[in-house]
């Protein structure tokens, strides 16, 4: 598909911090509409008060992925005036290690020339072409950054060695497609852990519900709530007071995952939900699996128990489960309410 | 001297001391009258020390003796520091006693130091009033009723008396609308009408309240409200809002927009535990989740289900789901991608029939009520939502690939040429893209440097406008402490001229300053003539010892002169002998002169000595001390014998 691919690319744009101790959001291609803008403004790590450099954050806004590199500027430089940049391209795709290398090639180039035009030239070749010439000997090549390869740069094992057993209230929160609101306050530990979780719904390959980076902000929280289950992030402490925004929350630096009351009823978990847990705490714990495999061993188990619900849903009119259905089987009572809504969440319940 | 015994005397009348009227002057002061005066002085300025000592001498000589002696300790201990002793009191001599109660008289505390401890201001004085009033009103003795006398009625029945009840009154020039400059049209004439209801309606603010007893009331709390609101929005002006270098209005703006966004979060916190409980299982009873359920409008108790109506619920959906059932079947049914030009132009028409009819559906989901409490219902409402989600983005995907997709048909027949051509196309366009960047770059790049200068230039006058406004604050208070100073200056007058008036005339103190300022300027003209002559005096000696000098010089030289002579001619020795004579004799003249000077001087210190030792009495007391010795002698002979007997 990939010939045929419509552009991913969206925009490349550039925001600098000056002697002033000013940022301003100095220029872009092609256009950045004022409320992106805003958002971009927000979360590069310049505009905020506090001191902390993070080089590389991303996340998701309106369905459009933003990688934001920052640097700070060193002598020898064409810049005069300014401390800081950051360049931020906007595209459709997640693959923040593909945008986080072009981002380098940029800065480089930024610094070197101190005008943005050289960077838009390598941009518009690599928009064009797929590929454009870096600094050091060697090329950009978008082909080297297969999506794949984004998708499995996290480490599931990590994941699990901290939350053990408990990685299976993710599990099944993300299998019955509810949202998930993790908080941390560091941005990196952030963007690695929340990039994993949707690795456990490997049969979906959906990442356009994790939204890595969000601020609590009304602007972002309108555009969440348009998604019916998502992985979301925050650094605000704040977030755990509002539970209209999430059915599971993780306290990721204290280890400690808690289902709000509303979802309690949907997350019950019974003895399938028991054997799932063990098979994924064995899996990972097993030192010669690598995380591919195990995240290959976590799908395997997801196809047969989707294959069951498939099968269940054929001896129905029409292939659509209904409960009456369901209930003529007899299951655990966990059990039949986390098929139901499995069935809900894969399209598969009659309505 | 006559003023300074009337001082004193004034002086101590007013410690105490009885005075007799007859007594004009420190020489007609009595032993005992001295004791009295001196103890009850001690008394005034240092009440330890006084309480001590008898005010009257006793009868006995040694017990007189023990006495005065302590008075003299006393006046020494207070600090008078000329020779004092028993014979100071009991042997007395004008001059001592005047100046030993002119001291006492100073040391005595003022007066005015009482009235400096009061809190000064018209008020006091109103409420010193007040209170005399009220202590002659408790002093009248209560009557019964029937016994009471008109004038009484006021202050002793119970119905002068009313409740504090307070009515808010209107006020012209006291509401806070937008001045009439900034209305335009309607509301200009709403401002004219306004004024016209002031002018001709509205009642007088004595006529406002329904009861004539709440007039003052009312009128108090409207006061005090205003000048309490003015006050505080001066402090925080001072305080808050010069340093946060907004103009007044958009201080006020954004303290009412900052106080609205802490209410919310206020609200939200509150009620946010309850709708979950309230929709799931029994109503919580908080009168804040009620009321905010009130506000949604929408009448709640139609969308909670009990287990009983689950499938009539179900139903319910099941029955408006139906109609787009069949659509969802087509849909599923529809191939995705196809090769060929018909079936694109195919596809393109179902999609937009797709498109539509989703539309459609998703119009008609949302007009259904959005809260739902049955989990099985809910499970289908979710599955429905996400479809609807998944259908439109993959619409909207689809529709994009499919524009390329037409264009790259379009081009294909004649792909040959056309792949160059696009290339070509490409390139040229990526050119132009980077020239124009180029020249946008050259306006860009001033513009953001000299958005960079005046920002440096605006943080340095930043440094100078900060030095300004700690400036303006310690004048505020400069200001401020000033006009409070001014205040209490003028309260302190008004109060002391009242005083003034209220004093008692007995005292001419006019008369005495009078007498002091004249004592002055005559002690200064005199001093006057002292220093000139002075002057003259020293003049005069240094023309003596001129002309002495001038006479050795002019002596010794005709001396010399003479004596020259005086060996050969027998007349010059003649004339040198009376020479040296008339010398002797004029020196022996000068010498009496100045002798009779001296002794004249003496003369003169002699009898001011004679004046000084007649006035104090000395032979008088003398003999009184005579007698007293010979007393004390006697009474210790007799206490010798009691003892010698006892």
């Amino acid at each position: 598909m990939a010939a045929t691919e419509t552009q991913l690319m969206l925009s490349v744009g550039l925001i600098e911090k000056d002697v002033n101790g000013d940022t301003l959001w100095v220029w872009c291609y092609p256009s950045v509409g004022s409320d992106l803008r805003q958002v971009l403004l927000s979360k590069c790590c310049l505009t905020q008060d506090s001191r902390d450099f993070h080089t590389f954050v991303f996340g998701q806004f309106c369905r459009i992925w933003y990688y934001i590199t920052t640097v700070e500027v060193q002598e020898p430089t064409a810049l005069n005036k300014v401390t800081h940049f950051s360049i931020v391209v906007t595209a459709k795709d997640f693959n923040p290690e593909k945008y986080a290398a072009l981002s380098r090639i940029l800065c480089r180039m930024y610094t070197k020339h101190g005008s943005p035009v050289k960077m838009m030239e390598a941009y518009v070749t690599v928009l064009t072409k797929g590929i454009c010439q870096s600094d050091e000997n060697g090329s950009f090549l978008i082909k080297d950054y297969d999506v794949r390869k984004a998708y499995l740069a996290g480490s599931v094992k990590d994941v699990v060695s901290q939350f053990g057993m408990e990685t299976i209230i993710l599990y099944t929160a993300l299998m019955l497609k509810k949202r998930i609101v993790v908080h941390h306050p560091r941005i990196e530990a952030l963007l690695e852990f929340t990039r994993v979780l949707p690795t456990l719904t490997w049969h979906r390959k959906d990442w356009s519900i994790l939204h890595p980076y969000v601020h609590l902000t009304d602007t972002e929280l309108e555009d969440l709530k348009k998604c019916p289950g998502y992985v979301a992030g925050f650094l605000d402490p704040e977030v755990s007071n509002r539970s209209d925004l999430f059915d599971v929350y993780v306290n990721l630096p204290d280890s400690v995952i808690t289902v709000s009351q509303s979802a309690k009823e949907a997350m019950a978990m019974g003895k399938l939900h028991k054997d799932i847990g063990h098979l994924i705490v064995q899996s990972a714990e097993d030192a010669e699996r690598s995380d591919s495999q195990v995240i290959k061993d976590i799908s395997v188990k997801t196809k047969e128990i989707l294959a069951n619900l498939v099968a269940l849903a054929e001896e129905c009119e029409d292939s659509k489960i209904t409960l009456e259905g369901l209930k003529q089987h007899h299951f655990p009572p966990a059990t039949e309410n986390f098929l139901f809504h499995l069935a809900a969440a894969e399209q598969l319940l009659r309505i | 001297m006559e003023e300074v015994d009337n001082i004193l005397i004034h002086a101590l009348k007013q410690v105490g001391t009885e005075v007799s009227e007859e007594t004009g002057s420190i020489k007609q002061f009595t032993s005992e009258l001295i004791v009295e005066a001196v103890v009850r002085c001690i008394r005034v300025i240092d009440p330890g020390l006084g309480s001590a000592l008898p005010t009257f001498l006793p009868p006995g000589m040694s017990a007189r003796f023990r006495v005065g002696m302590s008075l003299a300790q006393a006046c020494q201990d207070i600090g008078y520091k000329g020779e004092i002793g028993y014979q100071t009191f009991l042997y007395s001599n004008e001059p001592e006693i005047r100046s030993l109660l002119m001291f006492l008289v100073e040391k005595l505390p003022r007066e005015s130091a009482e009235a400096s401890d009061q809190p000064t201001g018209k008020s006091v004085v109103l409420q010193k009033a007040i209170a005399a009033a009220i202590r002659a009103q408790l002093a009248v003795p209560w009557l019964p009723p029937n016994c009471r006398l008109p004038l009484h009625g006021e202050t002793q029945s119970p119905g002068a008396q009313h409740n504090f009840h307070v009515q808010p009154l209107s006020l012209p020039h006291c509401t806070k609308g937008p001045g009439k400059k900034q209305l335009k049209g309607g509301q200009g004439s709403l401002i004219y009408m306004l004024e016209d209801y002031q002018r001709d309606v509205l009642p007088p603010v004595t006529a406002q309240p329904s009861h004539q007893a709440s007039v003052v009331a009312s009128i108090l709390e409207q006061h005090t409200a205003e000048l309490s609101a003015a006050q505080e929005w001066d402090n925080e002006w001072n305080t808050q809002g010069l340093l946060s270098r907004l103009t007044p209005q958009e201080y006020r703006s954004r303290k009412l927009a900052r106080l609205r966004k802490r209410i919310e979060e206020q609200l939200r916190s509150a009620a946010l535990p309850c709708p979950e409980s309230a929709f799931g299982g029994p109503r919580s009873a908080s009168d804040l989740s009620e009321l905010l359920q009130a506000f949604r409008g929408s009448a709640p108790s139609d969308h909670i289900l009990t287990k009983g109506t689950h499938f009539t619920h179900t139903q319910k959906f099941t029955f408006t789901q139906v109609r787009t059932a069949p659509r969802a079947q087509h849909k599923h049914a529809a191939p995705p991608i196809l090769s060929g030009h018909q079936s694109e132009s195919d596809m393109q028409l179902r999609q937009q029939e797709e498109q539509a009819s989703l539309q459609q559906q998703f119009q008609q989901l949302s007009a259904l009520p959005c809260l739902l409490s049955c989990v099985h219902g809910g499970c289908v409402w979710v599955q429905v939502l996400d479809e609807l989600k998944q259908r439109e983005l993959g619409n909207s995907e689809k529709e994009e690939k499919m524009q390329v997709k037409k264009k790259t048909i379009d081009l294909l027949p004649d792909a040959d040429d056309n792949l160059p051509k696009l290339q070509a196309v490409v390139e040229a366009s990526a050119k132009r893209v980077v020239h124009l960047a180029s020249q946008w770059e050259k306006h860009r790049a001033p513009l953001i440097d000299e958005h960079r200068r005046l920002k440096e230039i605006c943080s340095n006058q930043d440094l100078e406008s900060s030095r300004k406004l700690s400036e303006i604050k310690s004048l505020h208070d400069k200001i401020r402490v000033s006009t409070e100073e001014a205040k209490k200056k003028e309260e302190i007058y008004k109060q002391l001229v009242t005083e003034l008036e209220n004093l008692p005339q007995d005292v001419s103190r006019s008369a005495y300053t009078q007498r002091i300022l004249e004592i002055v300027s005559n002690i200064k003209k005199q001093k006057e003539e002292i220093t000139k002559i002075l002057s003259d005096t020293k003049e005069l000696q240094k023309e003596i010892n001129s002309l002495t000098g001038k006479l050795d010089r002019t002596f010794a030289v005709t001396d010399e002169l003479v004596f020259k002579d005086a060996k050969k001619d027998e007349s010059v020795r003649k004339s040198y002998k009376y020479l040296a004579a008339l010398h002797e004799n004029c020196n022996q003249l000068i010498q009496t002169i100045e002798d009779t000077g001296t002794i004249l001087r003496e003369i003169r210190d002699l009898e001011e000595q004679i004046e000084t030792e007649n006035s104090s009495k000395t032979v008088a007391n003398l003999e009184r001390i005579l007698d007293d010795y010979k007393a004390i002698r006697q009474e210790n002979s007799a206490l010798a014998a009691k003892v010698r007997e006892g």
